[in-house]
């Protein structure tokens, strides 16, 4: 699972999620400046903010909403992952799902990431530049976490990539939120390593694994052992 | 085990002693015609017992009356709090023998399930806002059946009897008994510290953490030999857990393994379990019938006969919906989803004093879970029209689905993200290799859609074996 355990994770964080201290309320302070380190150095450790989320479900009084919503924004740089729902099933329900005269500044972010969330995992990239662009709040929600317009960017780049084979430029532009066809050729070209056609509108993706749609078949795989009981069986039978 | 979250009749709080011992009688009572496992003892030696530390033993291992009052419920959290301390800090371990081979495994069962019920009983109480007495007893008492009690129970029992290191040692073909100290080499130890474990995985899972319920099996092997398979209810309730959190990890080619292994299970040994034990099982059974049938549909594959034939006589209608996708089949999961999945709890006292702010934990996961089954619900749409082509349209195709093009690019590239897995090959049970489950394939070239399906050979040894293991067996 993407961002499930980064070599980057030290010594003492893997002590603490992997023993009893996790369940130590002092460990928050551990993981939250943790979790600053991730932020900045945009690399992602789920199973460790996992723990953190732990210790706030079962000690209330220290959650901090921030570090919350950076964990959300964090799991959901992962798309298409489980991340983020592993995240939010640790909320506690009255956080993620708020009640008719509840709105707190908390539930509303949360579930304003859900609704961008859902767009990553439901693939309508251009849909969710807007999303972003639409509110000041999205702004303010992932300020704390360094690079993460270009890493959504490149996770898109990458997807696209498993895909296709060519892409239209003005497609490209929507799904990777540029501004204009020059962009979305610079960062192909320069970002990406593909080429343009020489007309200009389209991207050409290089063969990978899995752009190519090959056909396979399965055929059945017989090996002896596989007899092995019914000639046990034949053997005994006899005797 | 079945549930219940009725409302319990408030009682009079009644020191009498004989009056608890006859609730105790009748509750035993009622647990031998529940689960017969304890013939051997009739009621007379039960009562005779009660102030034993035998007779604790037994006590601890028995269901709650459904009806108990709050003050039973209170009492009930002592009785385990002062035994469980008595275990594990005595001054060296106690000399006791479990009553039978299934006794651990019905105290952590029954110790867990009390938990379980309480918290659910708790929230309620809070979200109805109508009960003001409980509500009361409930907010003067945040700590009884607190979830940092119990899970320190569990922990504890599992590093008293070292059981991690007993397990490992027989994972190297080791004898066990070298690294389980003075605790973990008696039997008492032993099979509290193993159920701890499951019962981890359990209180993991209701709380909403899948992953760490299943990183708690580390160390636990799951086949035929391992200790938990000697207890059916053991067995049972590990497989639905582990199936369960896979599911919600999307790692569904699993979780059906799951599923598919207990279940089969369950059909091959009905006929020689007891009537009662068997009706306990019924249920669940279903529920994970249920839990299939969702799977399948995230995921089609070709399933064992014997639940394919289950499958469609208990949810064939439903099958059919999920399968088919859309709108339509929204509600269908959510309601096979809250039929199956574990009364989730949550681990903090609810709010009382605004019963507005308790979301039943249950809504709260569920409404998770529907994003994910949002965002799939096109694919089998998507899939039964590719399957028709070798090259393919993509503005012919939306036309076709009466969608923009922009719309069926996403759901090409959801449906496309989605047949890479994580499947388990080896080692515990979060490892895996991602791979490709599904049998169509395709890739674009601007608007062109190239498809390829995978070609299964027919399993002729396959098929050829099974029956005659059937003729012959």
């Amino acid at each position: 699972m993407n961002g499930e355990d980064p070599q980057e994770r030290p010594e003492q964080i893997r002590n603490i999620i992997n023993g009893l201290e996790r369940y130590n309320p002092q460990a928050a302070e551990v993981l939250e400046a943790y979790l600053q380190q991730q932020c900045e150095q945009k690399f992602c450790d789920c199973n460790a903010n996992r723990a953190l989320l732990k210790l706030y479900q079962l000690n209330p009084d220290r959650i901090k909403d921030e570090v919350i919503t950076n964990i959300l924004v964090k799991a959901m740089t992962q798309f298409p992952s489980p991340q983020f729902d592993l995240a939010l099933h640790l909320l506690s329900p009255s956080q993620s799902n708020p009640g008719p005269n509840s709105t707190s500044d908390l539930t509303e972010a949360v579930a304003k990431l859900r609704v961008l969330n859902a767009q990553l995992e439901g693939a309508q990239y251009a849909r969710f530049w807007a999303t972003l662009d639409s509110d000041d709040i999205y702004a303010d929600l992932t300020t704390d976490i360094a690079g993460f317009e270009e890493t959504i960017r490149v996770r898109i780049a990458q997807l696209v990539s498993q895909a296709f084979r060519e892409v239209q430029v003005d497609v490209l532009e929507a799904w990777l939120g540029l501004d204009d066809a020059e962009a979305v050729k610079k960062f192909a070209t320069e970002t990406c390593r593909w080429k343009v056609s020489e007309d200009g509108a389209t991207v050409l993706i290089p063969a990978n694994p899995d752009n190519e749609a090959k056909k396979t078949e399965i055929r059945e795989e017989v090996s002896v052992d596989m007899f092995s009981r019914v000639i046990r069986r034949a053997w005994e039978g006899e005797a | 085990m079945s549930y219940q979250n009725g409302l319990a009749p408030a009682r009079a709080i009644d020191d009498d002693s004989d009056v608890e011992e006859e609730a105790l009688v009748a509750d035993y009572k009622e647990q031998v015609q529940y689960e017969g496992g304890l013939d051997e003892l009739d009621q007379a030696t039960l009562a005779a017992q009660a102030d034993e530390i035998q007779g604790r033993l037994v006590m601890a291992a028995q269901p709650l009356d459904f009806q108990a009052s709050l003050e039973t419920k209170f009492q009930s959290y002592d009785n385990y709090c002062s035994l469980f301390h008595y275990i594990l800090n005595s001054e060296g371990p106690v000399d006791l023998e479990p009553p039978s081979y299934y006794w651990a495994w019905d105290v952590i069962d029954e110790f867990i399930y009390q938990f379980n019920t309480f918290s659910s009983y708790r929230a309620r109480i809070a979200r109805e806002g109508k009960n003001e007495e409980e509500a009361q007893i409930l907010r003067d008492n945040p700590n009884t059946w607190g979830c940092y009690s119990v899970l320190n129970v569990l922990y504890s029992l599992i590093q008293k009897s070292q059981i991690t290191e007993q397990l490992a040692a027989m994972r190297r073909n080791e004898d066990p008994m070298t690294v389980a100290g003075p605790y973990g080499s008696k039997n008492l130890y032993r099979m509290l510290g193993y159920f701890s474990i499951i019962g981890l995985l359990r209180v993991h899972c209701l709380l909403g953490d899948f992953s760490l319920a299943l990183k708690t099996l580390d160390d636990i092997e799951l086949n035929k030999k391992a200790m938990f398979a000697r207890v059916m209810a053991a067995h049972f309730t590990t497989y639905y857990y582990v199936g369960f959190s896979y599911m919600m990890m999307r790692r569904y080619a699993d979780a059906i393994r799951m599923f598919s292994h207990i279940l089969v299970y369950v059909s091959r040994t009905k006929n020689f379990q007891k009537n009662s034990q068997y009706d306990s099982i019924t249920k669940k059974n279903d529920q994970m019938l249920a839990l299939i049938a969702i799977c399948v549909a995230f995921h089609p594959t070709r399933l064992d006969d014997t639940i394919h034939v289950a499958l469609r006589e208990k949810y064939g209608d439903q099958l059919l919906k999920l399968q088919r996708g859309g709108p339509e089949s929204l509600p269908v999961y959510e309601e096979l989803f809250k039929l199956a999945c574990p009364k989730f709890i949550s681990p903090i006292p609810p709010d009382f004093d605004r019963p507005e702010n308790n979301t039943d934990p249950i809504d709260h996961h569920l409404s998770v879970f529907m994003e994910e089954v949002k965002t799939n619900m096109w694919s089998p749409t998507v899939k039964s029209y590719l399957r028709l082509y070798t090259t393919m349209d993509l503005k012919k195709l939306a036309g076709f689905l009466d969608v923009k093009p922009e719309e069926l690019r996403s759901w090409l590239l959801v449906n496309k993200q989605r047949t890479k897995q994580l499947r388990w090959t080896e080692g515990g049970l979060l490892e895996g290799e991602l791979i490709n489950i599904g049998d169509l394939d395709y890739a674009l070239q601007g608007d062109i859609i190239h498809i390829s399906e995978t070609k299964m050979g027919r399993k002729l040894v396959d098929w050829y074996l099974r029956n005659l293991a059937r003729t012959y067996a």
